[in-house]
């Protein structure tokens, strides 16, 4: 019906603003509706919901309904990555989430195309005219920063760097998943899942098909969409 | 009467046969009212922001009291406490090494124990007699703790408290008593909270101030609190040196694991969790755990003092919530 993506953090304005242009957008108001659950970061901050519900619970039910095969979900957002193995129902079997650090996020995209001065968006085609990536030694965003820094000192190309990042989060994010184990089919979620460059390097580090979630940075909100529903 | 301090459970009896105050000081630092003050007092002087809080918070509160002495543990709990200890010597404290032996060598043990006898200057028969007394009121610690998983009469917050405060009685072995007594007298009056996901909680104490009212608003509880309740020493053994050597605490993963898989089945719990500090050795530790513990596992890392951040409410949302359906 209705959809909207704002930037914003965690307690800010974002969510009332999403959900008023929301209502604009499906020209709907807000006594039509009959039932609000909320997920995410910002679930918290959000009055007047019926239930709030983390965004872990919200993936699985939403893949699952895009792709029932799923059984493996990876979502890589903005500040956080997670595993979820899921049953045929989407219901979370497993789970498993990286540790405080940024390295293996959508953050650490932000970051290393900022200092490769494009934009998030852009890094993944920059990255596939790579014909050699770059290795990216770091594992913690912020040195990283300074590694990438003296990489494009060192003249190496900026393709090339763009590429070994894609590499870095996929080492870091596949790791993980191992951890878990993987069961096919892999679907990956999140913003992340935009980027063709990680989708590729987390396959061939995974060593199986993953594949890109439909609106992959709404599969949280259709999940809680999909449970709202359900509960009436 | 004189405090001593000490950095992880040590044979309490001997600092009360010497009729000295015994002081938990990750008790005294976890229930001050500003911990996290504490941490950045260690950090202004100079401990790197890389290392675990409790550390800090513990070279911060010995500084802060006038302790007649501190035992640091240097073998059994984090190598750490070395460092910990020699800053403290710095600032002019009176340091008294106590190591657990790693092969759980009973002489090993006997000699540590020994040694701290004869610092204290105490017989055998004075710590023995004051092993009695305690004896008694650890009853009321495991009678508390059987009110928890089998009648489920009582919380997994209180089950806390009164089992982590067992190292050091909350240094008035008589009132904390007292207390305990009171309060099973009146939790045998409540009716048992029924239909709740249970829960085993392994590893360290949490630093978080609110992880249990959390896990409780969610429809879980604890009814394992793996290390508190080794504080409590559950061995029925008059025999002293038996008594820390069947303590699981010091001895690594393993020596622990056994005891968890046994309170595991016992307890019939639904998930473990498992948590870990930031910075801290027993986080690769964890992988033992996450491979021989066959139930639905989740892993915590808690870094400062305070109440439990937006990451970590997620993650125990979605395990309660995954054990739920």
């Amino acid at each position: 019906m209705a959809s909207k993506v704002i930037a914003s953090g965690t307690g800010t304005s974002g969510p009332i603003r999403v959900f008023e242009e929301v209502l604009v957008q499906a020209r709907i108001d807000a006594q039509d509706i009959v039932r609000m659950v909320a997920t995410g970061y910002g679930r918290m901050t959000f009055k007047g919901v019926d239930r709030q519900i983390s965004e872990i619970t919200c993936h699985a039910r939403g893949v699952s309904h895009l792709v029932p095969t799923a059984r493996t979900i990876i979502d890589i957002g903005g500040q956080d990555a997670k595993i979820i193995k899921i049953s045929d129902k989407g219901k979370v079997l497993n789970f498993l989430m990286n540790d405080k650090c940024a390295a293996g996020t959508g953050r650490f995209l932000e970051v290393m195309s900022r200092v490769l001065e494009t934009t998030v968006d852009q890094l993944g085609s920059l990255g596939s005219k790579s014909a050699k990536a770059a290795a990216i030694s770091s594992t913690c965003t912020v040195f990283a920063e300074s590694e990438v820094i003296s990489q494009l000192a060192a003249g190496i190309l900026k393709e090339d760097i763009a590429a070994g990042v894609h590499q870095a989060v996929a080492r870091r994010v596949a790791g993980l998943a191992r951890r878990v184990g993987i069961e096919e089919d892999v679907i990956l979620t999140g913003g992340v899942a935009q980027n063709p460059g990680v989708l590729e390097a987390l396959g061939k580090q995974l060593k199986t098909m993953v594949k890109s979630a439909p609106i992959p940075q709404f599969t949280g909100a259709l999940g809680a969409a999909i449970i709202a529903w359900e509960e009436l | 009467m004189g405090e001593i301090g000490f950095t992880t459970t040590i044979p309490v009896e001997i600092v009360i046969a010497a009729k000295k105050k015994p002081v938990d000081l990750n008790n005294l630092f976890i229930s001050s009212p500003r911990p996290q003050e504490l941490v950045d007092a260690a950090e202004q002087e100079g401990y790197p922001r890389n290392t675990c809080g409790w550390i800090k918070g513990l070279y911060s509160v010995a500084v802060k009291r006038s302790l007649e002495a501190v035992i640091a543990v240097i073998q059994g709990d984090c190598s750490n406490t070395q460092a910990l200890m020699e800053t403290l010597q710095l600032k002019g404290i009176n340091i008294i090494p106590f190591a657990y032996p790693f092969d759980r060598d009973r002489k090993t043990l006997e000699t540590q124990i020994f040694k701290l006898m004869d610092f204290f200057q105490v017989g055998i028969d004075d710590v023995l007699r004051v092993k009695a007394r305690l004896d008694n009121i650890r009853r009321l610690c495991w009678e508390l703790d059987s009110m928890t998983w089998q009648d489920d009469l009582v919380s997994g917050l209180e089950n806390h408290y009164y089992l982590v405060s067992s190292s050091d009685f909350n240094s008035d072995p008589f009132k904390y008593e007292k207390d305990l007594r009171n309060f099973i007298d009146k939790a045998k009056r409540r009716s048992p909270c029924k239909g709740q996901v249970r829960l085993a909680y392994i590893g360290v104490p949490p630093i978080f101030t609110d992880l249990y009212e959390v896990l409780e608003s969610m429809g879980a509880r604890v009814v394992f609190n793996e290390v508190q309740r080794q504080f409590s020493m559950p061995f029925k053994t008059g025999d002293i040196f038996e008594q820390y050597l069947n303590y699981t605490y010091p001895y690594g993963a393993f020596a622990r694991l056994e005891d968890i898989q046994e309170q595991l089945e016992q307890r019939m719990v639904d998930g473990v969790i498992h948590y870990t500090q930031t910075f801290c050795y027993r986080q690769i530790e964890d992988l033992i755990y996450r491979e021989k513990i066959k139930l639905p596992f989740l892993t915590l890392e808690g870094d400062k003092p305070g109440k439990v951040d937006a990451r970590t409410r997620m993650r125990l949302e979605a395990f309660v919530n995954m054990l739920k359906a």
